[in-house]
């Protein structure tokens, strides 16, 4: 009985070890990649080689959708953190008729397949003659992405003292100045990890933005376009590139996220 | 905490109720309710006019290739789902009864870095790793075997789903199970229940709510992807997403492409509607 | 002790459906240390709450000052609430915690600063001043959510169970503090319990809630000594309630059999008929044990059946000759 069990463990392990290599494989072979001399990597590897990073640093397309996407993700999570913010406090503080609709609103849109909101978003914005800007893209990541923000502030007003809020109303703070002087300050770790993961997100999208962006291209948008064509170990060093980015704003989410969980106590 | 409801205070209220409204129903719910009515325009000299007409309905569902790509969008995603699933759980098994608190904390932190990281480099790279000449093929080569065609196949549509899906799946099995008291899996066992019966009779039915919910997931997102059948299984078989995509962008036939969509969009509901139905359903009998 | 406060007339709160109070009226006096006193759901927090303007009642009115409190916003008002949970904000410093008021008021920087550190000094947390709200004990957050409401320099201090988390010791101790900033300050403190013991130790009145509705206000020796009715007999004293009927009665003293046997009881001015069931309360501290055999009037032999110590308390569990428990 024991040394089943223990059989079974060991093969149970394996297993875990091998779905994560099937996880992580593609984005490990994509840096490996990125440094390899080949045009078409295999093994044995080529040299090292920095060709790739040279190639696209001295694009200037790349500078550009690399700009673009700054803008873009920037932007976007101060719009979507914004939104997340006041629909998480309304949620937190308020019961009022139509509040079930009123959190599917914005809790839906990540729920419908990404090119079906990219056509609905390309149809409406040129029906409305806002198309093919860098604001169009803004305004769609922000639909996609407050959500998120809406969830993690939404998990630290639940971890108020329901009574804070009328603490300060009874110390003399009016509910503009509780809000300035406790629930934002209280929030304030949780709206700095809304910021850094719309941003996130929104730095990754690809399918809306490629619909949306017309001519502004920005740097996912940029390697769908390059795949299109062929292979080109540019993509990887693009990739590389854009994952580091997105890491560093989710490792900086994650910090704020454990800060406050430390000074919850 | 309801308080004295003077003006100010109804004003303090809106003021955080009302962006998001404002906000989604004219870049949310504007865009859906004027792609459906999009789906009734007409497209003339490459040029939408604002009709209220059925042809672009009739056009699409009277033809075969889009049952075609309705059928096979819905049967691979299907497949998708089974393989997610089947191949999730173990792992998800592991890591919920066998894996200490910490492994279990680092295992779900790691799950979450695929999420930012570009699925579409992920997928480039499996297109790279998979080619006939490719990474897999020459391991295998050195072993005698291969080489095998893996690119434009259904196995490499699955290997495209799989990349997006699993670690979701994964993160959503895993925190599912690990809710799971414990002691009723050890009263079961104590009641003479094997560990194989034990996860068909005890495990599965306390942990169908999250597993029914993880599975409407795989199905979402494999359903409405487009990248990996169209760079891994080499649009062998048009699914609806790439029907959109082409009608949209070289067709100029939006209309279509919204009939397209609404179609997809229905089918998901009703299959997440169904699904939900079900986890919570037998709940209220327990 | 002379001028009402507080007025409560006829307030009611409803929550839905459900009476959270029933029309309630009440006075509360400057200066005076007022419990009050029921059991958990009893309408004692909502009454508090009404006071600091954070539930608005139903029905009746809030005189505060003489002025009708109904539509004031809690922040308009002068009533200072200790929170249960001490509500105290976990990303502001012990000192900027107690200026929170003060800032709120519009308050300069180098006055705040002072108060803050006068009022700390009082309740003697002068020391932790700089200190982050988590690395505080029970004891010292206690203090600290005084000296913020006390920094107010309010008339009137609302307590809502503020020792409710505190150990037994503790609790003690916390007692002596706030009866002696009461007296020293004089202004009325009103305080919310379910303890009987805190609302006795501190308290100048007490009143006692049931289900929404005044049981009894009094002097707390007064509702011990004369419990109006057997709700507040049962709350105040636990045990020691006897039931049964009048046998006779004379001007100041009935006899009344129980099942016990028979007792004396000095009727104070409550009409009694014979024949009529009622039911008394022996204080605990007039009941004497002795392990003779009855022989004064007012007297039980009981078997004793278990004891059980609460403290430097004993409660013993008799039972009498027919079976019945005291």
């Amino acid at each position: 009985m024991m040394k089943s069990n223990h059989t079974l463990n060991v093969m149970l392990t394996v297993y875990v070890i091998l779905i994560f290599m099937f996880i992580f494989a593609p984005i490990i072979f994509s840096m490996i990649f990125s440094f390899n001399s080949q045009r078409f990597p295999t093994i044995p590897l080529g040299h090292f080689s920095t060709e790739w990073y040279q190639k696209i640093l001295a694009d200037p397309d790349v500078w550009d959708a690399a700009r673009n996407s700054l803008i873009v993700s920037s932007c976007t999570a101060a719009v979507a953190t914004f939104l997340g913010f006041c629909t998480a406090y309304s949620d937190y503080r308020y019961n009022f008729r139509f509040k079930g609709p009123y959190l599917a609103l914005i809790l839906l849109p990540p729920t419908i397949p990404l090119i079906i909101m990219a056509l609905a978003m390309l149809a409406w914005f040129s029906k409305i003659g806002m198309s093919g800007q860098i604001y169009s893209i803004i305004i769609a990541h922000s639909v996609l992405t407050a959500p998120f923000a809406m969830a993690v502030i939404r998990l630290r007003l639940s971890q108020m003292d329901p009574d804070l809020e009328a603490a300060a109303w009874n110390l003399g703070g009016s509910e503009w100045a509780t809000m300035r002087h406790v629930i934002i300050p209280f929030c304030k770790p949780a709206i700095f990890s809304g910021l850094f993961l719309t941003a996130a997100v929104s730095f990754d999208e690809f399918a809306v933005s490629w619909f949306v962006s017309g001519l502004n291209k920005t740097l996912p948008v940029m390697i769908l376009e390059i795949v299109q064509g062929n292979i080109d170990p540019q993509v990887n060093a693009i990739g590389t590139f854009v994952f580091f980015i997105s890491m560093t704003l989710v490792v900086l989410a994650q910090i704020f996220f454990a800060s406050r969980q430390m000074k919850s106590f | 905490m309801p308080i004295s409801t003077g003006r100010s205070t109804k004003i303090y209220a809106l003021t955080w109720r009302l962006p998001i409204i404002i906000w989604q129903f004219f870049f949310f719910v504007g865009p859906v309710l004027f792609m459906v009515a999009m789906s009734f325009f007409l497209v003339k000299n490459y040029r939408m006019t604002e009709a209220f007409e059925f042809i672009n309905w009739y056009k699409m569902l009277t033809r075969g290739y889009f049952w075609d790509s309705y059928k096979y969008t819905i049967l691979i995603s299907m497949v998708s789902t089974v393989c997610a699933m089947g191949l999730a759980f173990p792992a998800a098994f592991a890591l919920a009864f066998s894996a200490s608190e910490t492994t279990r904390r680092w295992a779900i932190f790691l799950l979450i870095i695929p999420f930012f990281t570009s699925y579409l480099v992920r997928t480039f790279s499996w297109f790279v790793i998979l080619s006939e000449g490719g990474v897999v093929n020459a391991v295998l080569g050195h072993i005698g075997l291969g080489p095998y065609t893996m690119l434009n196949t259904h196995f490499g549509t699955l290997v495209g789903y799989m990349t997006l899906t699993l670690p979701l799946v994964l993160i959503l099995q895993t925190v599912t199970m690990s809710n799971i008291d414990k002691t009723l899996i050890e009263a079961a066992r104590n009641l003479g229940c094997k560990p194989l019966a034990t996860i068909w009779q005890v495990i599965i039915p306390l942990s169908k709510t999250g597993l029914i919910i993880a599975g409407i997931f795989c199905f979402i997102l494999s359903f409405g992807d487009f990248v990996a059948p169209f760079y891994l299984g080499g649009s062998q078989e048009t699914t609806l997403p790439i029907l959109i995509l082409d009608t949209t962008k070289s067709g100029q036939q939006w209309p279509r492409a919204a009939v397209v969509a609404i179609m997809m969009m229905a089918t998901l509901f009703a299959i997440a509607f169904t699904g939900i139905a079900i986890a919570y359903r037998k709940r209220k009998g327990a | 002790m002379s001028d009402a406060l507080v007025i409560f007339d006829k307030v009611q709160k409803k929550f839905g459906k459900f009476v959270a109070v029933k029309e309630l009226s009440f006075e509360i006096y400057e200066g005076e240390f007022l419990a009050i006193m029921g059991p958990s759901g009893c309408g004692k927090t909502t009454t508090l709450r009404m006071l600091a303007g954070l539930e608005a009642p139903s029905f009746g009115e809030i005189h505060l000052k003489g002025k009708v409190m109904n539509d004031v916003p809690p922040h308009e008002r002068d009533t200072p609430l200790v929170w249960q949970s001490l509500a105290l904000f976990p990303f502001l410093s012990t000192r900027e915690n107690v200026e929170f008021g003060l800032k709120m008021r519009g308050v300069g920087k180098a006055e705040r600063k002072e108060r803050a550190l006068k009022w700390l000094d009082k309740v003697g947390i002068l020391d932790f001043a700089d200190r982050e709200i988590s690395t505080l004990s029970g004891g010292q957050k206690q203090r600290v959510a005084l000296a913020r409401s006390l920094v107010m320099e309010p008339q009137i201090l609302l307590l809502d169970e503020p020792l409710s988390a505190l150990d037994a010791h503790l609790v003690i101790r916390m007692q002596a503090v706030l009866t002696n900033l009461q007296r020293e300050l004089g202004i009325t403190f009103v305080y919310v319990t379910h303890s009987q013991s805190e609302a006795f130790a501190m308290a100048d009145r007490v009143v006692i809630m049931d289900e929404g509705e005044i049981a009894q206000i009094g002097k707390p020796k007064d509702i011990y000594r004369e419990p109006a009715n057997q709700f507040v007999a049962e709350f105040v004293g636990r045990n020691n309630i006897l039931s049964g009927t009048v046998a006779s009665f004379e001007r100041s003293t009935a006899l009344i059999s129980t099942s016990s046997g028979s007792f004396t009881v000095p009727t104070n001015s409550v009409q009694l008929t014979k024949g009529q069931n009622t039911s008394f309360v022996i204080s605990a501290d007039l009941v004497h044990i002795s392990l003779e055999k009855p022989a004064s009037i007012n007297a039980v032999y009981c078997k004793l059946i278990s004891e059980e110590f609460v403290g430097s308390m004993v409660t013993l569990f008799l039972e009498g000759a027919e079976g019945s428990r005291i």
